[in-house]
């Protein structure tokens, strides 16, 4: 696609198109920062005539966003933890061998990879139910939520393992290492920035996991930051520069880990999704 | 005992002992549900035989049922815009990003890079922030709208029966788009330049180009993003209770919400797992065509 | 001489694909044994089936002699040197010579110590804090050697290693490769599949094809009596002129199949009208300054100054002169051939006759 033009131009348009699409994102933190009466000004004000940072603290008290992002950070950790120790060594496994048989359980992670959750939370819960499993709900979550991750993260890190040349793993063999040597102090470290980006992925969206808490998390003490947002959302909403401020607080980490590991994130996201 | 410790230690033990942890899991929180929600589809749940695994059989009973409910024609129609909506919105607009993006300019790929913060964030928080931009009086949207002289009164985006499935269908084309464009670049990139010089050599204009270079050779990728496109829209969930709540009066429900409801507010765990077991036809088939459009990428 | 590696009736199969047949095979302790053979012939499988990083079908190999069924690489002593060098990325020179001795438990500042002395035996001791991607091709290559030194194992196994570097660095590094080999008094297993490589730098050197081994034997042994036209035309370059012919009818001379009638006298009994493969080597083959029955039409001349080389009409057949000629395409030149370096083969088995 040769486009002839001034680049300079294209960078301009670059920008506005970006612009407009992260609006919403600007919306957010503008709507937040505005007075009750300077929401519903119509037309709508694109600047704050007079910001106000005390809505972070307010809300953060009223709507115990500390206690619900600490549940969110409970189950992102969870989640992550229990995704990586299981994905990793099956994703090298997945991406050292070629065989039928191989080829069979990539199948099966793909299949697994497209269910829905909300095809999935019915029977998880009624299973939940019969083991006891609901009295530790945040368990629960994590161990429902690491099944949706896992052949995700499966798919994407196999990737990277498959960048790591076979002869690597010879040699560490011939000088010495066992398959677990081979794979701790060769493989491993060579994969390390895949498997550390796609970790990361993998937090992300267990922190923002909302499905399987609201359905399994009775109790509002455990629930997470998305439970909690849902809490005071529906389509008859009227406290928006609340509810804006309670989702600036959720989501700035999130994009700041993202603006930060921009390059590496999406270098990691495209190697594996398609090729 | 000894050879299989050193079989793990030095030989194929170690491999079948990784896949295998990983494999009982997914079989247990995966597999097992999935058989479990074939059967509960089957049978007569109620509040009181929760906690039993065998309960009686009541063959096609639950399946007739959905299908007589009064709102199952409006969910099915509401699921099908809300799929081919968002996979047409997201797919054609990708597109354009993505070709516009391979131009070559300053910073281009930190400027695409910056889209994906779109599909990194919590559904529910994209949910919340659409619907404060869609809402009726005080609704950026619509003031935007109505400065630009395209709408005159005020739409009710949420609140419209008419129009709340396009409330939810937009956002997901936002949610999504990024992701779109992400994949349609990797294919772009991976036709090789010369490729065009050769057709620009032969007297193909820019469209020719795109029709006879680009699209043929983007035939896997664009059939994998399509696929992947329709598996994610039927896995959105957090927008519908974060935008309408499938409102007003079932307007913007859509299958996975719906079965969810059955289940989680109207306690019908049985009418729950066989809406979710007619959405995995679907979801199925999807699969089939993603797993056909990347195979050659599995068989390397 | 002690048998340093034994090989006995070694069979490997691929689910349905056979890769060694039948493979029997003695290296002696401090020999330098080559394996060649066309892509695909088993060298690679062989060689790593000693390594043990494939597992052989059936049959026995001993190492030292040890029988190694079921012992993984780590305990097998042998040290091997990749293609593509394999050195890992994210450690130093010092740390890639000395990864070997992590795992034997030699202290630290032994193991700095003897990176040390390999260093400086292969000419590396300014690089020992570099990483691989800060190397040249010539130096990694170095690096891979360095590796299998430092362990003074029970075998070097070098697999293809000099084919990744250009071809005047190739030359040298055989030199190099082979001083090391007689400093060290190791024994090396060495495949490649280039026969200039194996004639030059091996003891004995093994010609396999399709998993079998064909021929084994010192360089010019191949060269002088090949057992088959398959070793014939594998060892030598250009590759050897293969002619059908028959047994004349005096009992000891042959036909050449599109060379006349004339008759030429090998000097050993060969039955009348037996069908064979008469197999010339393009520099055993003059141009005649007299007339003789056998003549070549000149297809194609390539001089490189040194050497010209006269090739026929369809291009199956090849002639090299050491000196400069003023034969021009078209030309029919008189052939002289010297009955004594012709070889016969079986027209039916290619054996030698």
């Amino acid at each position: 696609m040769k486009i002839v033009t001034l680049p300079r131009l294209m960078l301009v348009l670059a920008i506005v198109l970006a612009a407009i699409y992260l609006f919403p994102l600007y919306w957010m933190y503008v709507t937040s920062l505005k007075g009750q009466s300077e929401i519903f000004a119509n037309p709508p004000t694109f600047w704050p005539r007079d910001p106000d940072f005390s809505i972070f603290p307010e809300t953060w008290e009223r709507r115990h966003v500390g206690m619900f992002l600490g549940n969110s950070l409970v189950i992102g950790t969870g989640v992550t933890a229990l995704t990586v120790l299981l994905g990793t060594g099956c994703a090298y496994v997945l991406a050292r061998y070629r065989s039928a048989w191989i080829d069979v359980g990539l199948f099966t992670i793909l299949m697994l990879q497209v269910l829905p959750a909300s095809v999935m939370i019915t029977p998880l819960y009624v299973g939940f139910n019969q083991l006891g499993l609901l009295n530790y709900p945040r368990t629960a979550v994590v161990l429902a939520a690491s099944a949706k991750a896992i052949p995700f993260y499966i798919v994407l890190v196999r990737a990277t393992f498959m960048n790591v040349p076979r002869e690597l793993e010879e040699a560490a063999l011939v000088d010495g290492n066992s398959r677990w040597g081979a794979f701790f102090f060769v493989v491993l470290p060579l994969a390390r920035n895949g498997v550390l980006v796609l970790a990361i992925l993998t937090f992300m969206q267990a922190f923002g996991e909302y499905i399987y808490s609201k359905s399994i998390i009775t109790t509002q003490a455990y629930q997470p930051a998305s439970v909690g947002l849902s809490g005071f959302l529906g389509p008859n909403s009227t406290d928006w520069n609340g509810i804006m401020a309670y989702a600036a607080m959720y989501v700035t980490p999130i994009v700041a880990i993202f603006v930060i590991l921009q390059r590496r994130i999406v270098a990691g996201l495209t190697s594996g999704a398609l090729k | 005992m000894r050879r299989i410790l050193s079989s793990v230690r030095d030989g194929v033990g170690f491999d079948i002992l990784l896949v295998s942890l990983t494999m009982i899991f997914l079989f247990a929180l995966a597999g097992m549900p999935l058989v479990y929600n074939v059967m509960m589809s089957f049978q007569e749940v109620d509040m009181f035989n929760l906690g039993t695994f065998w309960r009686p059989f009541v063959g096609l009973e639950n399946y007739q049922a959905v299908l007589s409910q009064p709102e199952f024609g409006l969910v099915m129609k509401n699921t099908a815009f809300f799929v081919f909506g968002s996979i047409a919105g997201q797919f054609s607009l990708g597109f354009l990003l993505a070709i516009f993006f391979m131009a070559k300019f300053p910073f281009a790929s930190t400027i695409r890079g910056v889209f994906l913060v779109s599909w990194v964030m919590p559904g529910l928080v994209v949910g919340a922030l659409w619907g404060w931009i869609l809402a009726g009086d005080f609704g950026v949207l619509n003031a935007i709208l109505k400065s630009l002289g395209i709408i005159d009164s005020t739409l009710f985006w949420k609140s419209d029966p008419s129009l709340s499935i396009w409330a939810v269908t937009m956002a997901n084309i936002w949610l999504g788009l990024a992701f779109n464009m992400m994949l349609l670049s990797v294919g772009l990139a991976a036709i090789p330049r010369d490729v065009y010089e050769a057709a620009e050599l032969d007297g193909a204009n820019a469209f020719q180009r795109f029709t006879s270079i680009t699209v043929p050779m983007m035939r896997a990728t664009i059939g994998a993003v399509l696929a992947l496109g329709l598996i994610y829209t039927l896995q959105q969930f957090d927008l519908f209770p974060a935008i309408t709540e499938g409102g007003p009066a079932n307007s913007s429900s859509v299958a996975q919400y719906w079965a969810w409801q059955r289940s989680f507010v109207l306690f019908d765990f049985a009418k729950g797992a066989t809406i979710s077991m007619m959405m995995l036809i679907f979801v199925f088939i999807a699969s089939v065509v993603y797993v056909a459009s990347t195979r050659h990428e599995v068989r390397e | 001489m002690t048998v340093q590696i034994e090989m006995r009736n070694i069979e490997k199969h691929y689910g349905a694909f056979h890769a060694l047949k039948n493979v029997d095979l003695d290296i002696e302790k401090g020999s330098f044994v080559a394996l060649v053979g066309p892509s695909g012939c088993g060298k690679s499988t062989l060689l790593r089936s000693i390594a043990g990083l494939e597992s052989i079908t059936s049959g026995t190999l001993k190492i030292a002699g040890e029988p190694m069924q079921g012992v993984p690489p780590r305990k097998r002593d042998v040290a091997m040197v990749f293609q593509s060098y394999a050195l890992y990325p994210h450690m130093t020179v010092e740390q890639n010579l000395t990864y070997s001795l992590r795992w034997k438990k030699v202290p630290k500042e032994e193991r700095s110590k003897r990176a040390r002395e390999v260093a400086e035996t292969i000419g590396l001791t300014e690089l020992l804090g570099r990483y691989p991607r800060e190397l040249s091709g010539g130096q990694r290559q170095r690096v891979a050697m360095g590796r299998a030194i430092i362990r003074s194992p029970k075998a070097f196994l070098f697999d293809e290693p000099l084919s990744n570097l250009d071809a005047s660095l190739r030359v040298q590094m055989r030199k190099e490769v082979r001083a090391l080999h007689d400093r060290l008094g190791a024994t090396s297993v060495y495949v490649t599949h280039d026969q200039i490589e194996a004639m030059t730098m091996a003891d004995f050197v093994v010609v396999m094809r399709g998993g079998v081994i064909e021929q084994r034997g010192r360089p010019l042994e191949l060269y002088d009596q090949p057992a088959n036209k398959f070793v014939g035309g594998f060892i030598g370059s250009p590759a050897m002129n293969f002619v059908a012919a028959k047994g004349a009818d005096d009992g000891h001379s042959i036909v050449l199949d599109g060379f006349g009638q004339e008759t030429l006298d090998v000097g050993r009994k060969v039955e009348a009208g037996r069908p064979l493969i008469a197999g010339l080597r393009p520099e055993h083959l003059r141009i005649a300054d007299g007339g003789t029955g056998f003549h070549l039409q000149v297809g194609t001349v390539e001089q490189t100054g040194s050497t010209t080389y006269l090739v026929n009409g369809p291009g199956d057949f090849t002639m090299v002169q050491n000196e400069r000629t003023d034969v021009k395409e078209g030309d029919s030149v008189a052939l002289s051939i010297d009955p004594k370096q012709v070889h016969l083969f079986d027209a039916e088995t290619e054996l030698r006759v």
